[in-house]
């Protein structure tokens, strides 16, 4: 069968250089049976992705290899797709659908929430590494909208405030703690009454 | 042609669907598809069985696929013998023990009960048929969705399954291409190209070996049809490509299934695989000279894989870029040679016609365009789900009649049919029939079907971002028309949306709109078409936007300010939920620090009568300056 990645064949792949011995030995095993002339590649991703969390850089160049082709091409090819990760994700990842149903429905506010809540961008993870945000495309589950999932659980529909009570829960802060500067005087946190009606425009 | 072993396996699957059509003894059936699941109907199915062993009742379990009512699931349906089924609504697992109470003692849960399956009435519960939902529907593909067993293909054989396949077997190739011809079938995918006419293509291209494709990459944001079929009746799509190899002479399949579907990955896997076993996939099908593979290929996130070309590219193991046209797959495809791509939709449609007959087929569906299309309904829709109607239904029977319409209070806005790339219909357009022509003339694309509602909640500037948005985001980096004109018309959006929109912006809106028409693949030539239906039918909002600088809808966050307006006791509430600290007490007195304030909604979701979402340009709220 004709393969386009043959095409590269005549390049030296680069050797495996980095990772310990027992890595590249697991890699190789996982990728074992497959071949670069039936539709493969993506298999031996999802193998890796399934055993480690994400395709760990060592990977790249074995791949290349296996596949006849070029470290740059795989890593091209990895980079391409946004399923695939090259780093683990952090301990608590919170999926965010990014799909039209949940936008209409107030996706965007919850995004904010969890971002300020988690102090965390989409995409990336927090400065101590505990919580992390991925944005996700639409799977269809639009009943829920808007949702997020945790762990492989659909969590939805959510309201902001939902949202946020639930980051914090996840985050171990049941409740805020108040301002240190002495905003609230004791006085006043005890009598939320005092508070001056508002006039109206 | 005598087929002894398919006489064989007719008789075993009969004798296997009569046990779960007139069961002896109560069968509970629970579906368990990707919408139900994530609602808890695996925990359902255990809990079930459980609470039947500790009662010790008489019944037997079958797992189904979905019947489309996504905003019910998880579905419970309790069959009697000599009665008909009887569907339970909402079950999760709590409820389960009072449902199955009520099931002890020989009658119906009341408060759980949706319908009786069926088009009459019985002990007081509304048939299936009759819900506002399901009437009007023409259940043709999805026949067996949420009725037989996905995992088990002698369902799917007793209910009439590959007699489609051993009636192409007795044709001519040719033969099962004119009748797919005459049936008018176009490919379901958003194309609308002649299914038969395609097939032909390959039949004459002389190279070999031919590859059969199985375009399954979901992406549309929204559209969820595909993944019901390959999870609710797998078998469906096998006997369409087994016929269509037969057709074209092909003699390799792959099925790309999108990443984010893994259910339907795996009992598409589990399909084949049952398929092979009894010689309906692989060499000399059911005992005639054609021999055809098949395999399933997981994709791993990509939207412009859903592009015909995009998937030939990731098909030979690079990134899914899609490829310049000429050549086309039909002569030079994946790996260079021959190929023909159809969407599940497509290919499922063909079993059909090949067992009952291209004019049986073709009685459903409008004048010009023949047959029934799946639609998936979600966004601002009381009962979201997926509805199978005959082509040329009008869009408001599907999405105000079946799908409800937008919740109580609230107005229709626009209708997105298909995709990010299809374009957006004003409300006052929503009686055009569900075919291609009507929303062709309005510059609109029906797609693949997955209509998005919006109502007079949402603001079709933030609805544009979000397209424009998509599109930079899955443009594959080939043509800068695609990759750098959505950043541009991102920027220009964002802008608009942030309240520095000038008139200039948009006629360079305009510009790269048509700019974007010398891209590639579809996706850059689609990509500027919701912004193009927001400048023909939204004009006025859109130019509130850009001079009054005003967001009519509320949304848009650089035209928005929240502002308390009112006292309320609850307003330490939206102090407490504030994840920025922005809602502050200054001297007893309530206010929001516009500058932590991320305008999040939590604080209004909070206190709605204290905290209001004013125009940015409205002068502060007196207790503020004070």
């Amino acid at each position: 069968m004709f393969s386009q990645a043959s095409h590269n064949s005549r390049l030296t792949p680069v050797e495996p250089v980095a990772g310990s011995t027992e890595l590249l030995a697991r890699l190789s095993e996982l990728i074992e049976d497959l071949s670069p002339d039936r539709v493969d590649l993506l298999k031996a991703f999802h193998r890796i992705q399934h055993e480690f969390g994400y395709v760990p850089r060592e990977a790249v160049p074995l791949l290349a290899g296996k596949f006849r082709t070029t470290p740059a091409i795989i890593f091209g090819t990895i980079d391409f797709y946004s399923e695939l990760r090259m780093a683990p994700a952090a301990e608590t990842t919170v999926d965010w659908c990014s799909g039209p149903a949940c936008l209409l429905k107030g996706s965007l506010n919850i995004r904010r929430a969890l971002e300020a809540t988690f102090e965390c961008e989409m995409n990336r993870t927090s400065a101590d590494g505990r919580f992390g945000l991925r944005l996700v495309q639409c799977d269809g589950t639009c009943h829920l909208a808007p949702l997020v999932r945790h762990h492989g659980r659909y969590i939805g529909p959510l309201t902001v405030s939902e949202s946020i009570e639930w980051a914090r829960r996840l985050t171990g802060d049941d409740r805020r703690a108040p301002p240190e500067d002495g905003a609230r005087p004791a006085a006043d946190e005890a009598s939320p009454e005092l508070a001056e009606p508002v006039e109206a425009e | 042609m005598t087929l002894p072993r398919y006489e064989e396996m007719w008789h075993r699957a009969d004798d296997a669907w009569a046990r779960a059509a007139r069961p002896a003894r109560t069968l509970i059936k629970v579906g368990v598809a990707t919408c139900s699941r994530v609602v808890g109907a695996e925990e359902t199915l255990s809990a079930l069985r459980r609470e039947v062993e500790a009662r010790g009742l008489d019944a037997d379990f079958m797992v189904t696929g979905c019947l489309g009512l996504c905003y019910v699931e998880p579905l419970v349906e309790v069959v009697r013998p000599n009665a008909p089924g009887v569907l339970y609504q909402s079950v999760t697992a709590d409820k389960v023990a009072s449902l199955l109470e009520a099931v002890a003692a020989g009658g119906i849960a009341r408060e759980y009960a949706l319908a009786v399956i069926g088009d009459r009435e019985s002990g007081g519960l509304p048939a299936l048929n009759s819900l506002e939902f399901v009437l009007g529907q023409v259940r043709r593909l999805m026949a067996n969705c949420g009725v037989t067993d996905p995992e088990n293909i002698d369902h799917y054989v007793a209910r009439g399954g590959y007699e489609g396949l051993v009636r192409a077997l007795q044709m001519k190739p040719v033969n099962v291409i004119d009748e797919v011809k005459k049936s008018g079938l176009w490919g379901r995918g958003g194309a609308a190209f002649s299914t038969g006419l395609k097939w032909e293509f390959l039949y004459n291209a002389k190279r070999q070996p031919k590859y059969l494709i199985c375009n399954a990459d979901e992406g549309d944001p929204g559209s969820f049809v595909n993944r019901n079929l390959m999870e609710s009746d797998p078998q469906l799509l096998v006997e369409g490509m087994v016929i269509a190899g037969y057709a074209t002479d092909a003699q390799q399949g792959y099925i790309y299934i999108r990443d984010e579907y893994p259910l339907p990955v795996e009992r598409m896997e589990l399909a084949v695989q049952q398929a092979r076993e009894r010689g309906l996939v692989g060499e000399n099908i059911l005992g005639s000279n054609f021999s055809f593979e098949l395999e399933v290929v997981r994709g791993a996130g990509s939207y412009v894989c859903g592009d015909e070309t995009g998937l030939l590219s990731s098909l030979e193991d690079r990134r899914g870029m899609p490829k310049i046209k000429p050549p086309f797959p039909a002569q030079a495809g994946v790996f260079a040679m021959p190929s023909n791509i159809n969407n599940v939709e497509s290919y499922t449609n063909v079993p059909l016609i090949m067992r009952h007959g291209a004019d049986w087929w073709a009685e459903m569906g409008s004048e010009k365009h023949k047959g029934t299309k799946m639609f998936s309904l979600s966004g601002q829709v009381q009962r979201v789900g997926i509805v199978e109607v005959p082509l040329g239904t009008s869009t408001s029977d599907v999405v105000m009649r079946m799908g409800g319409g937008p919740p109580e209070g609230r107005k229709l806005k626009a209708v997105q049919p298909g995709g990010p790339l299809s374009g957006v219909i004003p409300a006052s357009d929503v009686d055009i029939p569900l075919e291609p022509d009507p929303y062709r003339e309005r510059g609109v694309l029906m797609g693949s079907g997955g209509l998005v509602i919006l109502d007079d909640t949402n603001c079709i500037v933030d609805l544009c971002i979000y397209f424009e948005w998509f599109a930079e985001d899955e443009s594959c980096g080939r043509c800068t028309t695609c990759f750098a004109g959505t950043r541009r018309m991102l920027e220009i959006l964002r802008r608009i949306s942030s309240g520095r929109g000038r008139l200039a912006d948009l006629e360079l809106i305009k510009l790269l709109g048509s700019i974007a028409q010398n891209a590639n693949c579809f996706h850059g030539q689609g990509a500027p078409t919701a912004v193009m239906s927001m400048f023909r039918f939204f004009e006025d909002e859109l130019l509130e936007h850009v001079e009054r600088k005003r967001c009519p809808a509320k949304v848009c966050r650089g035209l928005v300010r929240y502002e308390v307006v009112h006292y309320s006791d609850r307003l330490p509430a939206a102090e407490a939920i504030c994840p920025t600290d922005a809602v502050v007490r200054d001297n007893g007195k309530y206010r929001i620090d516009q500058l932590k304030c991320i305008k999040c909604d939590a604080c209004r979701e909070q206190v709605p009568y204290a905290i209001a979402v004013v125009d940015e340009f409205q002068p502060a709220a007196p207790t503020v300056t004070r």
